[in-house]
Protein backbone atom coordinates (compact mmCIF):
# COMPACT_ATOMS: atom_id res chain seq x y z
CA UNK A 1 0.00 0.00 0.00
CA UNK A 2 1.64 3.13 -0.71
CA UNK A 3 2.19 5.80 1.50
CA UNK A 4 0.37 9.00 -0.02
CA UNK A 5 1.88 12.56 0.63
CA UNK A 6 1.54 15.95 -0.10
CA UNK A 7 3.97 16.00 -2.52
CA UNK A 8 1.84 12.77 -4.28
CA UNK A 9 -0.99 14.68 -4.15
CA UNK A 10 0.39 17.62 -5.88
CA UNK A 11 1.69 15.42 -8.62
CA UNK A 12 -1.59 13.55 -9.28
CA UNK A 13 -3.03 17.17 -9.27
CA UNK A 14 -0.76 18.51 -11.77
CA UNK A 15 -1.37 15.28 -14.39
CA UNK A 16 -4.73 15.97 -13.86
CA UNK A 17 -5.30 19.66 -14.87
CA UNK A 18 -2.68 19.28 -17.39
CA UNK A 19 -4.95 16.39 -19.15
CA UNK A 20 -7.80 18.22 -18.91
CA UNK A 21 -6.53 21.42 -20.13
CA UNK A 22 -4.91 19.68 -23.48
CA UNK A 23 -8.20 17.25 -23.79
CA UNK A 24 -10.92 19.96 -23.39
CA UNK A 25 -8.43 22.44 -25.44
CA UNK A 26 -9.11 25.33 -22.33
CA UNK A 27 -6.58 26.92 -20.50
CA UNK A 28 -5.11 25.62 -17.10
CA UNK A 29 -6.35 28.61 -15.38
CA UNK A 30 -9.60 27.64 -16.56
CA UNK A 31 -9.50 24.49 -14.42
CA UNK A 32 -10.18 23.93 -10.99
CA UNK A 33 -10.71 21.39 -7.98
CA UNK A 34 -14.66 22.48 -8.17
CA UNK A 35 -14.79 22.37 -12.39
CA UNK A 36 -17.66 19.89 -13.13
CA UNK A 37 -16.15 16.70 -15.13
CA UNK A 38 -19.09 16.22 -17.30
CA UNK A 39 -20.76 19.85 -17.05
CA UNK A 40 -18.24 22.04 -17.52
CA UNK A 41 -15.18 20.37 -19.30
CA UNK A 42 -17.69 17.71 -21.63
CA UNK A 43 -15.54 14.96 -19.73
CA UNK A 44 -16.17 11.63 -20.28
CA UNK A 45 -15.46 7.78 -19.06
CA UNK A 46 -12.50 7.27 -21.70
CA UNK A 47 -10.91 10.31 -20.27
CA UNK A 48 -11.02 8.16 -16.77
CA UNK A 49 -9.34 4.98 -18.61
CA UNK A 50 -7.20 7.03 -19.65
CA UNK A 51 -6.09 8.92 -16.67
CA UNK A 52 -6.46 5.63 -14.49
CA UNK A 53 -3.46 4.44 -17.21
CA UNK A 54 -1.27 7.39 -16.88
CA UNK A 55 -1.10 6.73 -13.31
CA UNK A 56 -0.66 3.03 -13.63
CA UNK A 57 2.09 3.52 -15.43
CA UNK A 58 3.47 6.66 -13.46
CA UNK A 59 3.28 4.86 -10.34
CA UNK A 60 3.79 1.14 -11.58
CA UNK A 61 0.35 0.01 -10.40
CA UNK A 62 -1.15 -3.01 -10.04
CA UNK A 63 -4.59 -2.57 -10.86
CA UNK A 64 -7.26 -3.83 -13.01
CA UNK A 65 -9.52 -1.57 -14.87
CA UNK A 66 -12.55 -4.00 -14.04
CA UNK A 67 -11.47 -3.79 -10.33
CA UNK A 68 -11.45 -0.13 -10.50
CA UNK A 69 -14.57 0.46 -12.69
CA UNK A 70 -16.93 -1.67 -9.86
CA UNK A 71 -15.42 1.03 -7.85
CA UNK A 72 -16.37 3.78 -9.93
CA UNK A 73 -19.65 2.77 -10.80
CA UNK A 74 -20.57 2.77 -6.75
CA UNK A 75 -18.67 6.15 -6.00
CA UNK A 76 -19.07 8.07 -8.66
CA UNK A 77 -17.02 11.15 -9.08
CA UNK A 78 -18.73 14.88 -10.29
CA UNK A 79 -16.04 17.62 -9.72
CA UNK A 80 -12.43 17.40 -10.61
CA UNK A 81 -11.40 17.06 -6.94
CA UNK A 82 -13.23 13.87 -6.79
CA UNK A 83 -11.51 12.58 -9.33
CA UNK A 84 -7.98 13.77 -7.87
CA UNK A 85 -8.69 12.17 -4.67
CA UNK A 86 -10.35 8.78 -6.57
CA UNK A 87 -7.14 8.76 -8.69
CA UNK A 88 -5.13 8.89 -4.84
CA UNK A 89 -7.56 6.05 -3.67
CA UNK A 90 -6.06 4.01 -6.60
CA UNK A 91 -2.81 4.78 -5.96
CA UNK A 92 -3.33 3.97 -2.51
CA UNK A 93 -4.82 0.56 -2.53
CA UNK A 94 -4.67 -0.47 -6.07
CA UNK A 95 -6.78 -3.46 -6.59
CA UNK A 96 -7.58 -3.56 -2.70
CA UNK A 97 -9.65 -0.46 -3.43
CA UNK A 98 -13.19 -2.46 -3.06
CA UNK A 99 -11.54 -3.77 0.29
CA UNK A 100 -12.16 -0.49 1.75
CA UNK B 1 8.35 7.85 -45.26
CA UNK B 2 5.48 10.86 -46.06
CA UNK B 3 3.51 12.47 -44.31
CA UNK B 4 -0.39 11.80 -45.16
CA UNK B 5 -3.55 13.21 -44.08
CA UNK B 6 -7.04 11.59 -43.75
CA UNK B 7 -10.25 13.06 -43.08
CA UNK B 8 -12.78 10.70 -41.01
CA UNK B 9 -16.49 11.32 -40.69
CA UNK B 10 -19.31 10.46 -37.99
CA UNK B 11 -22.07 9.34 -38.14
CA UNK B 12 -23.77 10.87 -35.08
CA UNK B 13 -23.30 14.19 -32.57
CA UNK B 14 -23.68 13.01 -28.81
CA UNK B 15 -22.54 16.76 -27.98
CA UNK B 16 -22.05 19.43 -30.38
CA UNK B 17 -19.10 21.85 -28.99
CA UNK B 18 -21.13 24.75 -29.67
CA UNK B 19 -18.40 26.11 -31.94
CA UNK B 20 -19.90 24.45 -35.30
CA UNK B 21 -22.51 27.09 -36.29
CA UNK B 22 -19.85 30.09 -35.82
CA UNK B 23 -17.03 28.18 -37.32
CA UNK B 24 -19.78 27.95 -40.50
CA UNK B 25 -20.37 31.13 -40.88
CA UNK B 26 -16.69 32.63 -40.45
CA UNK B 27 -15.77 30.73 -43.25
CA UNK B 28 -18.54 31.63 -45.87
CA UNK B 29 -20.45 28.84 -45.39
CA UNK B 30 -24.63 28.96 -45.09
CA UNK B 31 -25.66 25.88 -43.27
CA UNK B 32 -29.20 27.00 -44.27
CA UNK B 33 -28.58 26.65 -47.44
CA UNK B 34 -27.52 22.59 -47.33
CA UNK B 35 -30.81 22.36 -45.18
CA UNK B 36 -32.96 23.67 -47.80
CA UNK B 37 -31.17 21.64 -50.87
CA UNK B 38 -32.10 18.70 -48.88
CA UNK B 39 -35.11 19.27 -47.82
CA UNK B 40 -35.83 19.89 -51.27
CA UNK B 41 -34.62 16.64 -52.64
CA UNK B 42 -36.52 14.71 -50.07
CA UNK B 43 -39.45 16.87 -49.68
CA UNK B 44 -39.10 16.47 -46.15
CA UNK B 45 -39.10 20.28 -43.89
CA UNK B 46 -35.50 20.43 -42.41
CA UNK B 47 -35.82 23.58 -40.39
CA UNK B 48 -33.07 26.01 -39.66
CA UNK B 49 -31.01 24.28 -36.94
CA UNK B 50 -30.19 26.14 -33.47
CA UNK B 51 -28.32 23.94 -30.61
CA UNK B 52 -31.56 24.16 -28.70
CA UNK B 53 -34.24 23.58 -30.95
CA UNK B 54 -35.60 19.91 -30.80
CA UNK B 55 -36.00 19.85 -34.48
CA UNK B 56 -33.47 16.99 -35.03
CA UNK B 57 -33.96 14.95 -32.12
CA UNK B 58 -35.47 12.01 -33.80
CA UNK B 59 -33.40 9.29 -35.55
CA UNK B 60 -33.53 10.39 -39.15
CA UNK B 61 -33.27 14.18 -38.83
CA UNK B 62 -30.23 13.55 -36.65
CA UNK B 63 -29.02 11.82 -38.94
CA UNK B 64 -29.14 13.92 -41.72
CA UNK B 65 -28.06 16.57 -39.38
CA UNK B 66 -24.80 14.55 -38.90
CA UNK B 67 -24.41 14.21 -42.59
CA UNK B 68 -24.93 18.15 -43.49
CA UNK B 69 -22.51 19.37 -40.80
CA UNK B 70 -19.89 16.67 -42.09
CA UNK B 71 -20.36 17.81 -45.60
CA UNK B 72 -20.47 21.50 -45.35
CA UNK B 73 -16.95 20.94 -42.83
CA UNK B 74 -16.05 19.00 -46.17
CA UNK B 75 -16.24 21.63 -48.47
CA UNK B 76 -14.32 24.45 -45.89
CA UNK B 77 -11.64 22.19 -45.46
CA UNK B 78 -11.74 21.62 -49.59
CA UNK B 79 -11.53 25.38 -49.96
CA UNK B 80 -8.33 26.07 -47.80
CA UNK B 81 -6.81 23.63 -49.93
CA UNK B 82 -6.58 20.71 -47.59
CA UNK B 83 -6.44 17.26 -49.39
CA UNK B 84 -6.70 14.00 -47.73
CA UNK B 85 -4.93 10.87 -49.27
CA UNK B 86 -7.85 8.60 -47.96
CA UNK B 87 -11.36 8.96 -45.89
CA UNK B 88 -13.39 6.70 -43.87
CA UNK B 89 -16.77 6.79 -42.46
CA UNK B 90 -17.86 6.02 -39.24
CA UNK B 91 -21.60 3.84 -39.79
CA UNK B 92 -23.87 6.31 -41.48
CA UNK B 93 -20.40 8.71 -41.97
CA UNK B 94 -19.73 6.66 -45.01
CA UNK B 95 -22.70 8.94 -47.22
CA UNK B 96 -20.41 11.99 -46.08
CA UNK B 97 -17.02 10.25 -47.32
CA UNK B 98 -18.71 9.11 -50.73
CA UNK B 99 -19.55 12.87 -50.91
CA UNK B 100 -15.73 14.26 -50.23
CA UNK B 101 -14.66 11.87 -52.84
CA UNK B 102 -16.84 13.15 -55.35
CA UNK B 103 -18.79 9.33 -55.57
CA UNK B 104 -21.74 11.27 -54.83
CA UNK B 105 -23.67 14.27 -54.86
CA UNK B 106 -25.01 16.39 -51.50
CA UNK B 107 -28.50 15.23 -52.79
CA UNK B 108 -27.63 11.58 -52.99
CA UNK B 109 -26.23 11.03 -49.78
CA UNK B 110 -29.24 12.32 -48.08
CA UNK B 111 -31.20 10.13 -50.56
CA UNK B 112 -29.58 7.10 -49.14
CA UNK B 113 -29.62 7.81 -45.34
CA UNK B 114 -33.43 8.66 -46.09
CA UNK B 115 -34.11 5.67 -48.06
CA UNK B 116 -31.87 3.35 -45.50
CA UNK B 117 -33.98 4.96 -42.91
CA UNK B 118 -37.25 4.02 -44.86
CA UNK B 119 -36.12 0.37 -45.74
CA UNK B 120 -35.50 -0.70 -42.34
CA UNK B 121 -38.80 1.41 -40.42
CA UNK B 122 -40.54 -1.17 -40.03
CA UNK B 123 -38.22 -2.83 -37.49
CA UNK B 124 -36.93 0.76 -35.88
CA UNK B 125 -41.02 1.94 -35.33
CA UNK B 126 -41.45 -1.40 -33.36
CA UNK B 127 -39.08 0.40 -30.96
CA UNK B 128 -37.97 -2.98 -29.71
CA UNK B 129 -34.77 -2.50 -31.00
CA UNK B 130 -31.90 -0.68 -30.31
CA UNK B 131 -27.71 -0.30 -29.69
CA UNK B 132 -25.57 -0.06 -26.26
CA UNK B 133 -21.88 1.00 -25.74
CA UNK B 134 -20.30 -0.51 -23.03
CA UNK B 135 -16.40 1.27 -22.19
CA UNK B 136 -13.68 -0.37 -19.86
CA UNK B 137 -14.15 -4.19 -20.14
CA UNK B 138 -12.02 -6.53 -22.40
CA UNK B 139 -14.46 -7.87 -25.27
CA UNK B 140 -13.67 -11.23 -24.52
CA UNK B 141 -15.24 -10.34 -21.22
CA UNK B 142 -18.40 -8.62 -23.54
CA UNK B 143 -18.37 -11.74 -25.75
CA UNK B 144 -19.17 -13.90 -22.78
CA UNK B 145 -22.05 -11.66 -21.21
CA UNK B 146 -23.45 -12.19 -24.11
CA UNK B 147 -23.26 -15.81 -24.57
CA UNK B 148 -24.36 -15.80 -20.92
CA UNK B 149 -27.20 -13.64 -20.87
CA UNK B 150 -28.55 -12.29 -24.62
CA UNK B 151 -26.81 -14.78 -27.25
CA UNK B 152 -29.14 -12.71 -30.32
CA UNK B 153 -27.13 -9.54 -29.06
CA UNK B 154 -24.24 -9.26 -31.50
CA UNK B 155 -21.03 -6.58 -31.02
CA UNK B 156 -21.33 -4.87 -34.43
CA UNK B 157 -18.06 -2.30 -33.75
CA UNK B 158 -15.04 -2.38 -31.88
CA UNK B 159 -14.42 1.59 -31.80
CA UNK B 160 -11.19 1.07 -29.68
CA UNK B 161 -9.36 -1.21 -27.35
CA UNK B 162 -11.76 0.00 -24.34
CA UNK B 163 -15.09 0.83 -26.57
CA UNK B 164 -17.28 -1.79 -27.67
CA UNK B 165 -21.07 -1.28 -29.43
CA UNK B 166 -23.30 -3.39 -29.00
CA UNK B 167 -26.77 -4.17 -31.46
CA UNK B 168 -29.94 -6.08 -30.66
CA UNK B 169 -33.56 -6.38 -28.89
CA UNK B 170 -33.59 -3.87 -26.63
CA UNK B 171 -33.98 -5.95 -23.76
CA UNK B 172 -31.00 -7.70 -24.48
CA UNK B 173 -29.06 -4.69 -24.78
CA UNK B 174 -30.07 -3.65 -21.51
CA UNK B 175 -29.85 -6.75 -19.97
CA UNK B 176 -25.54 -6.69 -21.43
CA UNK B 177 -25.65 -3.30 -19.94
CA UNK B 178 -26.55 -4.18 -16.82
CA UNK B 179 -23.98 -7.31 -16.42
CA UNK B 180 -21.36 -5.31 -17.84
CA UNK B 181 -21.58 -2.56 -15.77
CA UNK B 182 -21.71 -4.95 -12.71
CA UNK B 183 -18.98 -6.93 -14.01
CA UNK B 184 -17.09 -3.86 -13.71
CA UNK B 185 -17.27 -2.00 -17.05
CA UNK B 186 -16.35 1.99 -16.39
CA UNK B 187 -19.61 3.03 -18.71
CA UNK B 188 -22.12 1.01 -20.25
CA UNK B 189 -25.44 2.95 -21.65
CA UNK B 190 -27.90 2.34 -24.70
CA UNK B 191 -28.05 4.33 -27.92
CA UNK B 192 -30.63 6.79 -28.52
CA UNK B 193 -31.36 4.95 -31.39
CA UNK B 194 -34.12 2.10 -32.04
CA UNK B 195 -32.37 0.75 -35.17
CA UNK B 196 -29.95 -2.14 -35.00
CA UNK B 197 -27.31 -0.92 -37.07
CA UNK B 198 -24.80 -3.57 -38.73
CA UNK B 199 -26.60 -6.46 -37.14
CA UNK B 200 -28.12 -9.96 -38.47
CA UNK B 201 -31.51 -8.05 -37.73
CA UNK B 202 -30.40 -5.80 -40.86
CA UNK B 203 -29.65 -8.69 -43.43
CA UNK B 204 -33.08 -8.86 -44.19
CA UNK B 205 -33.35 -5.85 -45.83
CA UNK B 206 -30.28 -6.23 -48.17
CA UNK B 207 -32.61 -6.79 -51.12
CA UNK B 208 -34.46 -3.96 -50.86
CA UNK B 209 -31.81 -1.59 -50.24
CA UNK B 210 -29.45 -3.19 -53.00
CA UNK B 211 -32.15 -2.30 -55.44
CA UNK B 212 -31.98 0.74 -54.41
CA UNK B 213 -28.36 1.15 -54.45
CA UNK B 214 -28.25 -0.05 -58.41
CA UNK B 215 -30.56 3.04 -59.13
CA UNK B 216 -28.29 5.42 -58.11
CA UNK B 217 -25.29 7.41 -59.81
CA UNK B 218 -22.43 6.96 -58.26
CA UNK B 219 -18.42 7.69 -59.32
CA UNK B 220 -15.73 6.31 -59.09
CA UNK B 221 -14.08 7.55 -55.59
CA UNK B 222 -11.56 10.71 -56.42
CA UNK B 223 -10.22 9.68 -53.04
CA UNK B 224 -9.71 6.29 -51.83
CA UNK B 225 -12.12 5.17 -49.22
CA UNK B 226 -11.12 2.84 -46.02
CA UNK B 227 -14.09 0.06 -45.97
CA UNK B 228 -15.09 -0.08 -42.26
CA UNK B 229 -16.28 -3.36 -43.23
CA UNK B 230 -13.23 -5.11 -44.16
CA UNK B 231 -10.59 -2.21 -44.42
CA UNK B 232 -10.13 -2.82 -47.89
CA UNK B 233 -9.05 0.31 -50.07
CA UNK B 234 -12.29 1.26 -52.20
CA UNK B 235 -12.31 3.41 -55.47
CA UNK B 236 -14.23 1.64 -57.68
CA UNK B 237 -17.90 2.33 -57.83
CA UNK B 238 -18.61 -1.52 -57.68
CA UNK B 239 -16.46 -1.67 -54.50
CA UNK B 240 -18.48 1.03 -53.13
CA UNK B 241 -22.10 -0.34 -54.37
CA UNK B 242 -20.80 -3.67 -51.84
CA UNK B 243 -19.69 -1.44 -49.19
CA UNK B 244 -22.64 0.65 -49.01
CA UNK B 245 -24.62 -2.70 -48.19
CA UNK B 246 -22.32 -4.10 -46.10
CA UNK B 247 -21.90 -0.75 -44.18
CA UNK B 248 -25.68 -1.19 -43.11
CA UNK B 249 -26.35 -4.96 -42.84
CA UNK B 250 -23.00 -6.67 -41.44
CA UNK B 251 -20.36 -5.74 -38.55
CA UNK B 252 -18.25 -2.85 -38.53
CA UNK B 253 -14.60 -1.72 -37.05
CA UNK B 254 -13.66 1.30 -36.73
CA UNK B 255 -10.28 0.66 -34.55
CA UNK B 256 -8.91 -1.97 -37.18
CA UNK B 257 -10.36 1.00 -39.73
CA UNK B 258 -8.15 3.60 -38.11
CA UNK B 259 -5.04 0.94 -37.46
CA UNK B 260 -5.13 0.69 -41.70
CA UNK B 261 -5.11 4.14 -42.07
CA UNK B 262 -2.20 3.76 -39.69
CA UNK B 263 -0.76 1.66 -41.80
CA UNK B 264 -0.78 3.95 -45.12
CA UNK B 265 1.08 6.30 -43.16
CA UNK B 266 -1.60 8.97 -42.50
CA UNK B 267 -0.04 10.96 -39.45
CA UNK B 268 -3.30 13.58 -39.73
CA UNK B 269 -6.60 13.27 -39.46
CA UNK B 270 -9.12 15.45 -39.40
CA UNK B 271 -12.82 14.94 -37.97
CA UNK B 272 -14.79 16.24 -40.16
CA UNK B 273 -18.14 17.27 -38.67
CA UNK B 274 -20.15 18.70 -35.74
CA UNK B 275 -18.75 17.45 -31.98
CA UNK B 276 -15.81 15.56 -31.55
CA UNK B 277 -16.94 11.85 -31.34
CA UNK B 278 -14.10 10.22 -33.17
CA UNK B 279 -11.82 12.51 -31.59
CA UNK B 280 -12.89 11.21 -27.91
CA UNK B 281 -12.94 7.36 -29.78
CA UNK B 282 -9.19 7.88 -30.64
CA UNK B 283 -8.46 8.32 -27.22
CA UNK B 284 -6.88 4.13 -27.14
CA UNK B 285 -5.91 4.31 -30.90
CA UNK B 286 -2.39 4.30 -30.29
CA UNK B 287 0.09 5.16 -32.87
CA UNK B 288 2.07 8.16 -34.33
CA UNK B 289 -0.57 10.55 -35.77
CA UNK B 290 -2.61 13.63 -34.21
CA UNK B 291 -6.18 14.17 -34.80
CA UNK B 292 -6.13 18.02 -35.83
CA UNK B 293 -8.63 20.29 -34.49
CA UNK B 294 -11.14 21.46 -37.33
CA UNK B 295 -11.47 24.79 -35.59
CA UNK B 296 -7.59 25.56 -35.57
CA UNK B 297 -6.74 25.35 -39.44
Amino acid sequence: MAQITEKTRGEVKEVVLDFFAEECEIELNEISEDSKIIGDLDGDSLMFLELIEIFKKKFNLNIELKTIGKYAVKNPVQTIGELIDMQLLIIEHENNILDM
Amino acid sequence: MSQKTAFVFPAFISEFTKKELDFLSENNIDFNNYLQRVSVALEIDLPEFSYVSNNYNNELKSQLLAYLFSCAFYDILEKKGIEPQFVAGYSMGIYASLYASKSISLEEGAKFIYTAYTIVSKLTETKKFGMGAIIGLPIKDIKYLIEENAPDTEIINVNNEHSIVIAGKKKDINLVLERAKEEGAMSSIELTVNTPYHSKYLLKYSESFQKYISTIQICDAEIPIISTYDQREIVKVSEIKSELLFNLTSKINWYKTMQKLLTKDVSNIYECGAGKDLKKISRFIKGDYKMNSIYKI
